[in-house]
């Protein structure tokens, strides 16, 4: 009762929120060999940011190499958007966290960051 | 007439009821949601101090997470240590912070506060229950030794984190 409450109020929030999904992505083989890639999504209900950051880390919060379609995301009110994540399999054992940061514009106080593990 | 109305009734009766199963599917994943719930103003209560506290004349930020899973993120919530935008500043500002659990969504979050951890200017707190849970930061900006600050625009920024347990 109290998921389905939740569920119910969180489209009728503030109008300044940020979610990134999946919590605990998975990679899969990608269409290069040697190559793993995951899907995510972002979901932007900040009306004050207009771009998230997006950043792969080990478990010591070092960044490791990856590519996607962005590393900037330009992201509108109110858009979802999902992205792939390709990290190589040399270093996909290192991968602990995808993390996406609001790049906050001037007056805005808050700036938010979510990173989903990978287990 | 009879005929006819025993023929109407054997229609009427065998009208086929297209009734039909509609299913109405949907997927609740693990999520986090973080929402700016207020944003901080601050306060000049003296010529050398900037505070976001009410007592001051500020407004403290809120921020709100709602999770959907138990013990599944932490929460990280760190006060500023330096504006991001402000007049050219020629003095040292010294920065205090705290961050606070000021409501939730239920009762058994009550344990948040008390278990929370706090290194530099960042609060860790464990989100163990699901539900939302705000939390308020109070900051404050103190200029040299009793210099006042320069007149114009000041920004600074609370970062919010949700991270995957």
């Amino acid at each position: 009762m109290k998921a389905m409450l939740l569920l119910a109020l969180l489209p009728f929030g503030s109008a300044a929120a940020h979610e990134m999904t999946p919590t605990y992505p998975v990679f899969t083989d990608s269409f290069m060999a040697g190559v793993s890639v995951t899907t995510m999504n972002l979901f932007n209900k900040r009306t004050d940011v207009s771009y998230y950051e997006i950043g792969v880390f080990d478990d010591e919060w070092e960044p490791i190499p990856f590519v996607s379609q962005y590393t900037i995301i330009p992201m509108e009110y109110l858009d979802t958007l999902a992205f792939d994540v390709y990290v190589s399999n040399l270093s996909l054992n290192s991968v602990e966290y995808i993390c996406s940061v609001s790049q906050v514009q001037a007056g805005a106080t808050v700036s938010s960051k979510i990173c989903s593990r990978i287990k | 007439m009879k005929k006819l109305l025993i023929a109407s009734l054997i229609l009427v009766t065998h009208v086929p009821a297209y009734a039909t199963d509609t299913p109405i599917s949907g997927l609740v994943q693990t999520r986090c949601l973080i929402t700016t719930d207020t944003n901080g103003v601050f306060g000049n209560p003296l010529p050398s101090k900037l505070s976001t506290a009410s007592a001051d004349g500020g407004v403290v930020p809120v921020v709100r997470y709602d999770v959907t899973l138990a013990d599944a993120y932490l929460a990280k919530v760190t006060t500023p240590t330096a504006f991001s935008t402000s007049p050219s500043l020629s003095d040292s500002v010294k920065w205090t912070g705290s961050t606070a659990v000021s409501k939730t969504s239920d009762a058994a979050m009550s344990g948040y506060e008390a278990a929370k951890v706090t290194y530099g200017s960042t609060t860790q707190f464990d989100l163990t229950k699901a539900g939302s849970t705000w939390f308020s930061s109070t900051a404050t900006a103190v200029y040299g030794v009793s210099k006042s600050f320069p007149g114009g625009s000041y920004t600074a920024i609370v970062l919010a984190e949700c991270i995957a347990k």
